[in-house]
């Protein structure tokens, strides 16, 4: 019982320090003016926020919305069939490949983009090999483009996918697709009647965990991209250590705050809504 | 009450922070001190060193501001930031009659507009920003200026310095500008300059701008000299262009914070790195030029006479020292800056 209290009061006081607290002042800058020798001084205005409405953030929004589904979706299309096998091996096999599957991070993700650069370059792995094959005279533009910042993307977030999507496969009772076999369910009405309604909270879980961090992680754009897009993170970036705007920079970290708490308040939505209509989440086991 | 303990615990490790032996504490450029000279200096002085470093002026400067100039007593600030950081009151003014070893400074380096009489800043290294060329694969010879990275046939292949004032300076110096314009309409036609540069634009680095050059993946664009220096050591392909328009300058200088709290030791330091053995230690392990003339007298004569190193005069002459421009050209800058990322 104290203990549990203890542990309560240091979460509480943790996260009242470290992340209410500076949300707090990021809220408070944002409704200041700028001063380059003050960084932000009174009085309040809500200046800033009217200029996130200038196109070149909503562009900059597109951009950074457009890779994070472009990664989702390639992660949703690996990740769904590798978990749906990975439930099905036997208990031991699959502790050692999800394992294997977690070992990777044990590196530092800068330190694994870095490497992908080496993979996708001119001279890289998959450019020697093509040219070694004869298949390309010319090395191929693999890195440094859109297709790069993708490909790091789902390298380091594919984890994220499988992991919600194992345990939405674990529950999966094989004795519903026994009888839906048994009621006349072709392979495709068993799939889409059955297995993908049932792992849909472990798709959505999934895909939310992609998404989010996928928003954010603008150094992988910088390095595998060539920093030839603006994204989010760079224009915050900028705005607090260039331009020296810290309400600007404050209101645009805090848009992106706000969208990302939106996009979890849907998923709660959506959770809520898959269980009541079905109500299948956990009365199948 | 385990919370309050866990606070005397914390209020006890703050405490014997302060209560050190004599110390300097020093936040520097990264990768951008020889190895072993910290050590010297504690073993000669018994003064401790402090050390952390930053990739960015900006992220300095920042940090400086918030801490209300302490923390802090020598930074390493480029050219520009100087003029800004003393109009600010961020540094304060240096006293050279503790630095016995200032006169090995060579005079052309010195006093310069960002800080008249260098009351407030000591060179410590300098160097250029010009082109690149992987001779290998693009005929060196063929390029002479800035405008040569205009031309289409470049479609995709270039790197730019990922710096806004770095690439403004380019279309600067084609316009016939100067690099510190403030005039929104010069400012203006060097962003409609670049937009026709922009669909050449292979990578934009600014950490480490040599490694797509060694790596293959680009074979023209922006370099620095340090960078130029250490590429050519791994692939002597590597060519380094001063450009006819003229390159880019800047030279990083110590600085004592305004409210640093050790200050004779900062001086101390300071003077340390002046010492032309140090001084040349610096050069060999980095790659960028010094200003201590006794100290280039020392180095090797490959080292002493390399044009990337070393500029000639004439080239010194014909490039311009970066300067502060105030914060309301800087905006102006970034928001064009903002649109030729965006495309637009």
């Amino acid at each position: 019982m104290n203990f549990r209290r203890l542990a309560i009061q240091l979460t509480l006081t943790w996260l009242t320090l470290f992340v209410l607290l500076p949300h707090a002042l990021v809220l408070l800058t944002s409704v200041l003016t700028p001063d380059p020798g003050q960084l932000a001084s009174y009085p309040m205005t809500l200046q800033a926020y009217g200029r996130l409405w200038d196109p070149i953030y909503a562009q900059a929004f597109w951009q950074s919305l457009w890779l994070s589904a472009c990664t989702t979706l390639v992660c949703l299309l690996v990740g769904y069939p590798f978990a749906w096998s990975l439930a099905r091996t036997p208990r031991v096999t699959r502790a050692l490949l999800l394992f294997l599957m977690m070992v990777p991070f044990w590196t530092n993700s800068l330190i694994r983009t870095y490497a992908i650069k080496l993979i996708l370059g001119n001279k890289g792995l998959i450019n020697t090999l093509l040219q070694g094959l004869g298949l390309t005279d010319a090395p191929i533009d693999l890195l440094y483009t859109p297709f790069a910042v993708v490909f790091g993307l789902v390298y380091i977030l594919l984890p994220f996918m499988v992991l919600p999507l194992v345990s939405a496969f674990e529950k999966l009772d094989p004795r519903l697709l026994e009888a839906a076999r048994d009621l006349g369910a072709g392979p495709w009405a068993r799939f889409t009647l059955v297995v993908l309604p049932l792992t849909l909270p472990g798709v959505i879980a999934g895909s939310l965990i992609v998404f989010l961090p996928a928003m954010g992680m603008f150094y992988v754009a910088d390095l595998l991209g060539g920093a030839k897009n603006l994204l989010l993170g760079n224009i915050i970036k900028n705005q607090f250590l260039v331009v020296r705007d810290w309400p600007f920079g404050s209101a645009l970290s805090l848009t992106l705050v706000l969208l990302m708490g939106l996009l979890l308040w849907l998923y709660a939505r959506a959770n809520r809504h898959i269980n009541r209509r079905g109500g299948l989440d956990d009365s199948a086991a | 009450m385990p919370l309050r303990s866990l606070l005397a615990t914390l209020c006890l490790t703050l405490a014997s922070q302060g209560y050190a032996a004599e110390k300097v504490v020093v936040y520097n450029w990264a990768e951008y001190i020889p190895e072993g000279v910290l050590e010297a200096f504690t073993a000669e002085t018994g003064i401790e060193v402090e050390y952390s470093t930053y990739d960015n002026n900006e992220t300095m400067v920042a940090k400086l501001q918030l801490q209300g100039g302490k923390g802090y007593d020598v930074v390493v600030p480029s050219t520009y930031l100087v003029s800004r950081m003393r109009k600010e009151g961020l540094i304060q003014p240096i006293d050279k009659a503790l630095l016995p070893h200032y006169k090995h400074l060579d005079p052309a380096l010195l006093d310069k507009p960002y800080d008249p009489g260098n009351q407030y800043s000591v060179p410590y290294l300098w160097g250029s920003t010009a082109i690149g060329v992987d001779g290998s694969v693009v005929d060196a010879n063929s390029i002479h200026s800035w405008a040569d990275l205009w031309d289409p046939k470049w479609k995709g292949q270039l790197l730019l310095i990922d710096d806004v004032r770095e690439v403004f300076h380019m279309a600067y110096k084609i316009n016939g500008h100067s690099t510190n314009t403030q005039d929104p309409a010069e400012i203006e036609q060097a962003y409609t300059t670049l937009k026709r540069l922009m669909p050449n634009v292979r990578v934009f680095n600014a950490d480490a701008p040599r490694e797509p050059f060694l790596a293959g993946d680009v074979a023209l664009g922006m370099l620095w000299s340090g960078e130029a220096s250490m590429a050519q050591a791994e692939n002597p392909n590597i060519v380094y262009v001063y450009p006819d328009e003229g390159a880019g300058f800047w030279i990083d200088n110590f600085v004592i914070p305004a409210g640093a709290e050790h200050v004779a030791n900062a001086h101390k330091f300071i003077d340390f790195m002046l010492r032309p053995e140090v001084a040349k230690q610096a050069v060999e392990a980095i790659g960028y030029a010094t200003p201590n003339l006794s100290a280039r007298a020392l180095l090797d004569a490959s080292l002493r006479n390399d044009p990337i190193i070393f500029p000639p005069s004439e080239v010194v002459q014909a490039g311009e020292f970066q300067e502060d421009i105030g914060d309301a050209a800087m905006t102006l800058m970034n928001g064009y800056w903002e649109q030729l990322k965006s495309g637009q």
